[in-house]
């Protein structure tokens, strides 16, 4: 389905002309619209992510369970199909607390970890590779050495490392992902810029005396701003399985706060026995990674079809 | 021998795809279950790095050193009284002389044969202090030195009268053979960490560091060793260091015998009646120390006695040990382990009452809580339910569990408020080897700095005189409860896992020796063992 | 060409010692190497006497100098965690890890490629649309989870793998498995977009328009073009393996080069760490390198850079 639309540039639609005159005045953004909603990948992630964001949003407002009441001679109990009660739909964990509320807040971690550490990853990466892309030379070649190292040094190895050093919080968890998730806007970024500067309108604008600061808000960011959507997207899908993949380790989150990845590693202990502890927060961190990497691919079809492959 | 123990749930679809792949590799996936092969496939959960026993302290070492190592004398399982090993027999000539007289024809692993010039190189190098050995510390205290006195005698001088010796003798210093250390004429220290030339009933095949060690009968062990020929064939010890591989590795049948189980774990794994859970009482006590000198900062909360008490009301012990640690454990109101010599139980006690606590931290002036950071390096669990109950009073606590050496550093730096602790005070029945290494003014370990516990404690190692030393240790202990300076919580269990078929006698000072294992045809795992000392196979837990 | 890879290979050396400076510093601060050796119930006066024994009471410049001087002489130093050369820890571990790796690149291989090929062969057929599936969702199965879902249905439920371990290759199915799912996604992508672009090649139209058709076309021409850039992405991926390992080890209980490293950092081995570290530095940028030179083979106005 990827390959349905590209074939449609933009400047081509006022070839078939003749029969409709709606078509002639079609907009840009009328066509986006057009190409974002016959592309199913994008609307069943972008539904997949808004219902998971209502869910964590709205749920634990809402349902009468709470994540952190420990209960400890109410612990290990099975979800309702399992044999267990309505008290606590999807059980309990180790510790007696209710395992929906828990899961619900840890959508809650895993969105806002994606999010601002995407961000942080973002600011990076569209920092370096502008500087880089536009200034090139040895700026350039620092940057590169810098990405190079980055891309060197294991990121969980790092993130232990800091985690010791500085103690665990959601804070140090977006910061290590963010500070070692840039390469891929610093690559992208880089060579647009570069492929811009070349171009007529920048040269005219320096010429007629613009400031390098106001060349890259005005001419330079703009430029970039779809793909820079686009890669914040899968980037959002990849800093969520890192903080699951830290948590896990347990190098992320840190108890009592839940984090999919940490429930799925403290259900491991009793992975044979109450094996939901450890399958829920996995599906659920499957769905809403699924629906976030759906959503960038069909936001990259839509946005900037000519950047593919 | 293909046995597998699990085949009762097939997916089609998934099978299929399996099947698909094991097939295509050619490969037989399931392995049988030890006593098929008479190999004991035993799982540790910290990485053996080293076999010498020699330069650590740390606890699968000892385990591992019971198999390879003797000593000359051997603490008995079941009674815990010293009786000789190497030694065939022993006299003390007066306070500070004791004779030891070695037994004929032991072989060492190479099948060189022990000689009193083997014992006189071990206890002259562990009593050179250049040669940085752990036991040093310990035996260089109470022994002056060693001579020759007869083809099979050596004499033992001491400093002065040490209760203790036989113990230290029988612990912490294995018989190497003479020249050991010393490589192409060098003094090498490392030169025994990868390859052991030992004396036990057990000796090295192969060694992978951090990874794996195995073991195999010797055959040329000796008769009328008090530790008895061992049964199994071959030992391997794996390094399993997290509890869902282990767990699968029994269930599998990969493994057959594991140690320091959390209560969940064993039993649910006895449960399933894929393996037996027994239970076995330990020295290792737990408990929350507190910053009560302020060392975190002038007048952090802590330093306030009614927070420190409130801490204390606020924990539910009680819940804890029933659901969390399991059978076996038992709750302590002292800093100490009951069954240590000086180990006075009456004292103040704080039990769990969150209102109580609220009121007492509304008193010292923190109705709304304070912000703390509680330290842990195991036992998550607990650590989490404590965590939590201190939530429920108002503390806002956030937990930091890491790995000990970073608890450690922090802590000598002074950064730790408070900290989920265990001391195992080496497995010694005496208060002494809790309290003199937990209050001296000289560790970091002392959150409290109370010089008076400091001088009570001092003033106890300076007399033999029991009933003064019982007094000294009961006044400091009734004053560590007074003011609360730790929150003692229990005695922790010591969980085995065993294979059905195996029979391992449960010691009671809760040191597996693993040469007494062997495999049974009636499927029940301690009954007419030789040594059944502790508690045993308390089934099912709660 | 030769003054291109000694350039590379001052970079992988320059690499690794700035990301194993930033490890040193990072567990200098972090842990107490002579408490880790001391172990749980250790006295003061026995982790003192640790520190002056392993040098650990020298100042940070002096120990980090010492150290870049022993690697540049070929020695790698002293693990006082594992009482070893650091060389031999690592030599013992890394035939777990590549081989690991190897595998997995294997399944990578085996999966994307013809997953891709067949995708590309008849694109918005239901293949394409199976091939498109697969690539999603193994790019959204965190690997850590499919690793424990795996190991109860076909290691204990099923018994048809050992559980934990690396003694036989048995052990490294399910890993590599795992492993390489991680990689398909990427790989097969390239792989369907190379072979579409291919075939949208002038040489690819005119042999169409000449009658040759199909399976044979595939292999002849158009694969041979689309594959340069999948190898050279496959030898980044392999790269990515090897720090990948990390998380599979530990899942599987392997002890590789990426067990090797949590336990070192755990227990504060810091020599072991920093040499990790660096070697994995190292294989990456010449991995990348590799890469580099494939990719220079194809388009030849890389090379001039």
């Amino acid at each position: 389905m990827s390959s349905i639309d590209n074939t449609l540039p933009e400047r081509q639609t006022s070839a078939g002309v003749e029969h409709t005159e709606s078509l002639i005045t079609l907009t840009p953004r009328q066509l986006l619209h057009r190409r974002a909603f016959s592309h199913w990948g994008l609307i069943i992630g972008t539904l997949t992510v808004i219902a998971l964001v209502l869910l964590a949003v709205v749920g634990p407002l809402v349902l009468p369970f709470d994540a952190y009441a420990q209960e400890l001679a109410g612990r290990l109990q099975p979800p309702v199909w399992a044999g267990g009660d309505w008290a606590h739909p999807l059980g309990t964990d180790h510790l007696g607390r209710d395992y929906l509320a828990r899961l619900l807040i840890g959508a809650r971690i895993s969105l806002t970890v994606g999010f601002f550490a995407a961000t942080l990853g973002c600011i990076i990466g569209v920092t370096l590779g502008v500087c880089a892309g536009y200034f090139g030379g040895r700026i350039d070649q620092a940057v590169s050495y810098l990405l190079t190292c980055q891309l060197a040094l294991p990121q969980i190895l790092l993130a232990m490392a800091l985690v010791f050093l500085i103690g665990p919080s959601i804070y140090v968890v977006i910061g290590v992902i963010g500070v070692l998730q840039w390469s891929y806007f610093l690559v992208v970024t880089r060579s647009a810029v570069m492929r811009i500067r070349e171009l007529d309108y920048i040269a005219s604008a320096k010429t007629i005396g613009s400031s390098t600061r106001s060349i890259f808000w005005h001419e330079v960011l703009p430029n970039l701003r779809s793909q820079i959507i686009v890669i914040f997207t899968i980037e959002m899908g990849v800093a969520i399985l890192s903080e699951a993949a830290l948590s896990f380790l347990g190098v992320g989150i840190q108890s009592p706060t839940p984090s999919w990845g940490l429930m799925i590693s403290e259900g491991r202990q009793s992975m044979f026995f109450n094996p939901w502890l450890t399958i829920l927060p996995g599906i659920a961190l499957f769905l809403l990674v699924m629906g976030v990497n759906l959503m960038g691919d069909g936001m990259r079809d839509v946005l900037t079809p000519e950047g593919r492959h | 021998m293909m046995f597998c123990p699990l085949k009762r749930w097939t997916p089609a679809s998934a099978g299929a795809l399996a099947l698909g792949l094991t097939m295509l590799l050619g490969l037989a996936g399931c392995t049988d279950d030890g006593s098929q092969d008479d190999i004991l496939d035993v799982a540790f959960q910290s990485q053996v790095s080293n076999l010498d026993r020699t330069f650590t302290t740390k606890r699968e070492y000892i385990i591992l050193s019971q198999l390879i190592d003797d000593f000359l004398f051997d603490v008995d399982p079941e009674t815990l009284k010293y009786e000789p090993l190497l030694a065939k027999s022993y006299e003390f000539i007066n306070d500070t002389t004791l004779d030891v007289t070695l037994r004929d024809g032991v072989k060492f692993h190479d099948g060189s044969t022990l000689s009193v010039k083997d014992v006189l190189y071990t206890y002259n190098f562990v009593l050179d202090p250049d040669n940085g050995a752990r036991a040093n510390r310990n035996v260089s205290d109470w022994l002056e030195s060693v001579e020759q006195i007869g083809p099979m005698t050596v004499r033992f001088h001491l400093s002065y009268p040490y209760p203790l010796a036989l113990r230290d003798m029988a612990v912490t210093v294995p018989i190497r053979k003479a020249g050991s250390y010393t490589v192409d004429g060098e003094l090498d220290k490392s030169a025994l960490v990868t390859r052991e030339n030992g004396l036990g009933p057990y000796e090295v095949v192969h060694f992978l560091p951090g990874r794996e060690v195995m073991l195999k009968r010797f055959e040329d062990y000796y008769d009328g060793s008090p530790k008895g020929k061992p049964a199994i064939r071959q030992i391997r010890i794996h390094t399993i260091s997290d509890w869902g591989s282990a767990q699968a590795g029994i269930l599998a049948g990969e493994l057959d015998w594991l140690y320091n189980v959390p209560g969940d774990i064993a039993r649910n794994l006895d449960a399933s009646g894929y393996a037996k859970r027994l239970v076995g009482p330990s020295m290792r006590i737990g408990f929350l120390q507190l910053d009560a000198a302020g060392l975190t900062g002038e007048n952090a909360p802590l330093t306030d006695l009614r927070v420190r008490r409130a801490v204390n009301h606020a924990i539910n012990r009680q819940s804890i040990v029933e659901n969390l640690v399991g059978a076996g454990a038992s709750l302590i109101a002292t800093s100490c382990n009951p069954v240590q010599f000086g180990c006075e139980t009456d004292v103040q006690r704080y039990p769990y009452d969150p209102r109580k606590a609220r009121e007492l931290l509304t008193e010292a002036g923190y109705p709304d809580g304070f912000p703390l950071t509680l330290w842990a390096y195991r036992d998550p669990y607990v650590a989490e339910a404590m965590a939590q109950d201190l939530r429920d009073v108002g503390i806002d606590v956030s937990l930091r569990y890491v790995p000990l050496p970073v608890l450690n550093k922090a802590r000598s730096a002074g950064e730790i408020p408070a900290y989920f602790g265990t001391w195992g005070a080496g497995g010694t029945a005496d208060v002494a080897a809790t309290l003199s290494v937990m209050w001296n003014m000289n560790t970091d370990r002392n959150l409290a700095q109370d010089p008076l516990i400091a001088k009570l404690v001092a003033s106890a190692e300076r007399t033999q005189v029991k009933e003064t030393r019982r007094q000294l240790y009961s006044r400091a202990l009734k004053r560590i409860a007074d003011q609360a300076y730790w929150a003692p919580l229990y005695v922790f269990p010591q969980n085995y896992v065993v294979n059905k078929r195996l029979g391992f006698p449960v010691p009671s000072d809760g040191l597996p020796r693993l040469y007494l294992t062997h495999w049974r045809s009636d499927g029940d795992s301690t009954s007419g063992d030789r040594a059944s000392g502790g508690t045993v196979g308390n089934k099912g837990g709660n | 060409m030769l003054r291109f890879a000694i350039r590379r290979l001052l970079l992988a050396l320059a690499v690794g010692f700035t990301v194993s400076l930033a490890a040193f510093l990072a567990l200098q601060l972090a842990t107490d190497p002579a408490q880790a050796i001391a172990g749980e119930d250790a006295e003061p006066a026995v982790v003192e006497q640790i520190r002056i024994e392993y040098g650990l009471d020298r100042p940070l410049v002096t120990q980090y100098v010492d150290w870049i001087g022993n690697v540049v002489q070929g020695n790698f130093g002293e693990s006082f965690y594992w009482h070893q050369s650091v060389a031999d820890l690592i030599l013992q571990a890394a035939p777990t890890t590549l081989k690991l790796a190897t595998f997995s690149i294997l399944v990578t291989i085996l999966v994307a490629i013809p997953l891709g090929a067949l995708a590309a062969m008849r694109p918005n057929s239901w293949v394409d649309r199976l091939a498109l599936s697969v690539s999603v969702s193994a790019q959204a199965i965190p690997n850590f989870w499919l690793g424990l879902v795996v190991i109860v249905i076909f290691s204990v439920h099923l018994g048809w793998f050992p559980v934990a371990g690396d003694r036989t290759l048995a052990h490294f199915v399910l890993p590599a498995f795992v492993l390489g799912m991680t990689s398909v996604p990427a790989v097969m992508r390239l792989t369907r977009a190379g072979l579409l672009e291919a075939f949208e090649a002038d040489y690819i139209r005119t042999a169409r328009a000449k009658g040759f058709r199909g399976y044979p076309l595939l292999k002849k021409q158009a694969l041979r073009n689309a594959m340069l850039p999948v190898i050279s992405v496959l030898a980044v991926q392999l790269g990515n393996k090897l720090g990948g390992a990390i998380i599979t080890e530990a899942v599987f209980s392997m002890r590789g080069l990426g067990r090797l490293a949590v336990d070192s950092i755990q227990g504060g081995d810091i020599p072991t760490v920093q040499m990790l570290v660096f070697v994995f530095a190292m294989t990456f940028v010449l991995l990348t390198f590799i890469a580099d030179l494939i990719n220079a083979w194809i388009d030849p106005r890389l090379r001039l850079r």
